[in-house]
């Protein structure tokens, strides 16, 4: 018996520690999410959607502020305003800092919800993700979203392959894609399609969701400055948005009283070119982040 | 709870230590473990339904209790037909209610009286077609007088939840379990380790061949219009080998689990896709039940004695029997229909027993005949599992018609480069297979001659192979049966 229980640990040890080395080689190129649970607590932070997340370049804030600046946005799916998010927000916090600079990108989907009701909170489907299943934000490697995030992928850590997805270690989403106006037009009209037909049929106005943007508001005040921000998108993409929220800068401009002010960046739409209609390409995110600090240094 | 789950990984080790180093001393408590254990295990999916299980055991206990006290044969028959009762009652309402009911509105209204009638939102119960099987074999022993009741309670009730094969087989005969929970076991070293290699292989053959496999074949089935006939044709290679992996790594786990507490299961699996005829792949293929159906359904049918017509129909009447088992619908009662027209031919010319022995049994490669043997007897599953997995009749058709629309697809090599790392798996999977397939399962002696670091090299690589090729967790498809 003795013996058996010697060789089973033994295997298990070495197939685990095996194990381990091989999850730790987790790196940007792994997922869009992964190294933003890795970096430590945060004293300044830029929050919302994949529009945050791929557009606002932490990088250009530190210069222009001449202090670190972390991305934790994530996606629609991810991260719009609620429970799990707020909560996520409070562990990646760090909670010493009382004069940091939280920029909080908004839009129609971050206040929405795609269940029956829309307020139905039980069901809400970011309780299924990531956010709300690591409840520790700044481990590194982070075994606990490796594990239950990273199920049957597990092999593309043994061949790091580089793709057209780098996350930064400050959490910017790069993304290094195609842009001849041909290839691009057609992503975007296909993106603007989909958004069309498989987003916006079932998304609607949650005012539980509006709550908690005024309850990250109110906790982030407790640490610092506030600013709202909606960022730049294609005008055709623009078109789904206003069908979805015709009335969305009213009910952000009820909110924004609470924070340093609301910078509505859809004006300049034109002016910036998008991978696929929903996302500034890097280029133009570094215009648009500069312009926001700009804004800030303004108020 | 899952084999292939974290929470497994930590319930197991914690049953063995308490059956051995806290229960060992006492046979009805080391018994009572067991019990608690099995209706844990069964509980972690959903408690509600213990109730059947344990409803179940108390009428099989004291139908055998029944049994032993009357040797009146009307009262003996209605004990017997109590279990029988009682266990298809179950089966009926939990698995075939919607399905009988459906098909009476259909008939209604196709003869032009259309019915209303509310079929009922009902949860499948897992493994209730495995251990209400498996309490049946028990009525119907001691009621052949093949076995006396057992007195022990504990032991009925740790007989009929056992946890590694509760909810997926192999469904035991009670001729051969229930005496191994009535002698104390002792812990044997070999046996062990032979346990721990047989689940090692289960959970690759689970994680890594069927879970890979499963995220094709379903994209491939639930896409099936729109792709070429190669692809539906890997698809139906995919499923093939989904199954197989995952149902008898299922089987392997469970044989393995039941070897670490000192049990030995029967085996429920024997290299299937190796049979050079349709005859052997049913004496390979999920043997417990087919041999379940044999006895107590065949058998007593009168079997392959009488005249051609008794023979056909008792054929047809078990694979389509065997194919409704696995589920409430067409598709799989077509399926067992199939394999009972592939069947009969090899029956009616007496050819049903020509290969008994392991294929090329003592060579290393088998010989033309037996490999075109065995390609077409693949040939012939394959053909019939598109109907098992198909989501109906006309989904099967399709599917079938799909594969002969669009014949270049055959050489566009392109088409299996996304495919590339299964279909690796799937070869090095069939080499080992191929290697093993005298044994009891295939790595049961692959290395045992080998140096001793060479051999833990060994396990260690299929272990971490299991671990990082791993594909999404899927539930195991034998639980829905």
């Amino acid at each position: 018996m003795r013996k058996f229980i010697v060789q089973i640990t033994i295997l298990s040890i070495l197939v685990l520690v095996a194990f381990a080395l091989i999850l730790s080689r987790a790196n940007g190129y792994t997922d869009p999410f992964y190294i933003r649970f890795t970096t430590p607590k945060q004293q300044n932070l830029i929050l919302g959607t994949s529009r945050a997340a791929q557009g606002v370049q932490p990088e250009v804030l530190k210069n222009a502020f001449n202090r670190n600046f972390n991305n934790y946005s994530f996606t629609i799916a991810h991260s719009p305003f609620g429970a799990t998010y707020l909560e996520s927000i409070k562990n990646k916090l760090d909670h010493d800092q009382k004069d940091g600079i939280f920029i909080i990108t908004v839009d129609p989907w971050s206040i929405s919800s795609t269940t029956l009701s829309p307020n139905d909170s039980l069901n809400f489907r970011e309780l299924e993700l990531c956010l709300s299943n690591t409840p520790k934000v700044d481990r590194d490697p982070n075994y606990t979203y490796l594990l239950r995030n990273l199920k049957g992928k597990y092999r593309e850590l043994v061949i790091r392959k580089k793709a057209g997805l780098y996350l930064h270690n400050d959490g910017w989403l790069e993304i290094s894609i195609n842009m001849d106006s041909a290839i691009a037009e057609k992503r975007i009209a296909e993106r603007v399609e989909m958004y069309r037909t498989t987003n916006l049929p079932y998304y609607q106005f949650s005012s539980l969701r509006l709550e908690y943007l005024q309850k990250t508001i109110e906790f982030l005040n407790q640490h610092g400055n506030v600013y709202l921000v909606r960022l730049p998108l294609h005008p055709d993409m623009m078109d789904i948005d206003n069908l979805l929220m015709p009335d969305f800068n009213e009910k952000i401009e009820q909110l924004a009283p609470q924070t340093k002010g609301y910078y509505d960046m859809t004006i300049f739409n034109d002016e910036f070119s998008y991978t696929d209609g929903n996302h500034l390409y890097k280029e133009s995110g570094k215009i648009v982040t500069n312009k926001i600090a700009k804004w800030i240094k303004e108020i | 709870m899952l084999f292939n789950s974290i929470d497994f990984a930590i319930f197991l080790p914690i049953i063995f230590i308490l059956y051995w180093f806290v229960t060992s001393k006492n046979l009805r408590l080391q018994n009572l473990l067991i019990v608690i254990a099995s209706y844990t295990f069964y509980g972690w999916w959903d408690w509600r339904f213990l109730s059947l299980i344990i409803f179940s055991t108390i009428v099989d206990f004291f139908v055998g209790q029944g049994l032993k006290r009357h040797s009146n044969e009307t009262k003996r028959k209605l004990l017997l037909w109590t279990s029988i009762l009682v266990n298809i009652g179950f089966l009926g309402v939990f698995k075939y209610y919607n399905f009988f009911l459906d098909n009476f509105v259909s008939a209604f209204t196709f003869f032009g009286k259309g019915i209303q009638a509310n079929s009922l939102n009902i949860i499948l119960p897992v493994g209730i077609s495995f251990y209400t099987f498996q309490t049946l074999s028990y009525s119907i022993d001691v009621y052949r007088r093949k076995m006396e009741p057992t007195n022990d309670f504990i032991a009925f009730a740790a007989f009929v939840s056992f946890f590694p094969q509760l909810v997926a087989g192999p469904i035991e005969r009670a001729t051969n379990l229930i005496p191994q929970f009535r002698h104390k076991r002792k812990f044997d070293y070999d046996k062990a380790t032979d346990g721990v290699r047989q689940i090692l292989w289960g959970l690759f053959k689970k994680m890594v061949i069927a879970d890979n496999c499963a995220e094709f074949a379903n994209e491939i089935f639930n896409n099936s219009a729109e792709l070429s006939g190669s692809t539906l044709v890997l698809g139906g290679l995919f499923f093939a080998f989904q199954i197989y992996g995952d149902f008898s790594g299922y089987s392997d786990i469970a044989i393995g689990t039941s070897r670490l507490f000192g049990f030995n299961l029967m085996r429920n699996f024997a290299f299937p896709y190796f049979s050079r005829d349709i005859a052997e792949f049913w004496r390979r293929w999920h043997i417990s039940l087919s041999t379940w159906f044999r006895d107590y359904l065949y058998i007593p049918l009168g079997g392959s004695r009488g005249g051609t017509w008794m023979k056909i129909r008792n054929t047809f009447i078990i694979f389509i029997v065997s194919g409704f088992w696995h589920g409430a619908s067409w598709t799989f009662i077509i399926w067992g229909a199939l394999n009972a027209i592939y069947f009969l031919p090899l029956m009616l010319t007496n050819n049903n027993r020509n290969n008994l022995e392991t294929v090329a049994q003592g060579k290393d490669l088998p010989s033309i005949r037996e490999l075109v043997q065995m390609l077409l007897t693949f040939g012939l599953t394959f053909f019939a599992w598109i109907f098992f997995r198909a989501d109906n009749i006309g989904h099967a058709f399709q599917y079938i018609s799909g594969i002969f629309q669009d014949p270049e697809s055959f050489i566009n090599l392109s088409i299996y480069g996304q495919y590339k790392t299964i279909i690796v798996f799937l070869f090095i999977f069939i080499c080992i297979e191929w290697i093993g397939r005298e044994n009891q399962y295939a790595i049961e002696k692959i290395g045992s001659s080998w140096a001793k670091p060479a051999r833990w090299i060994f396990y260690f690589l299929i272990a971490l192979t299991t671990l990082l090729y791993s594909g999404q967790q899927q539930e195991f498809i034998y639980f829905q049966f």
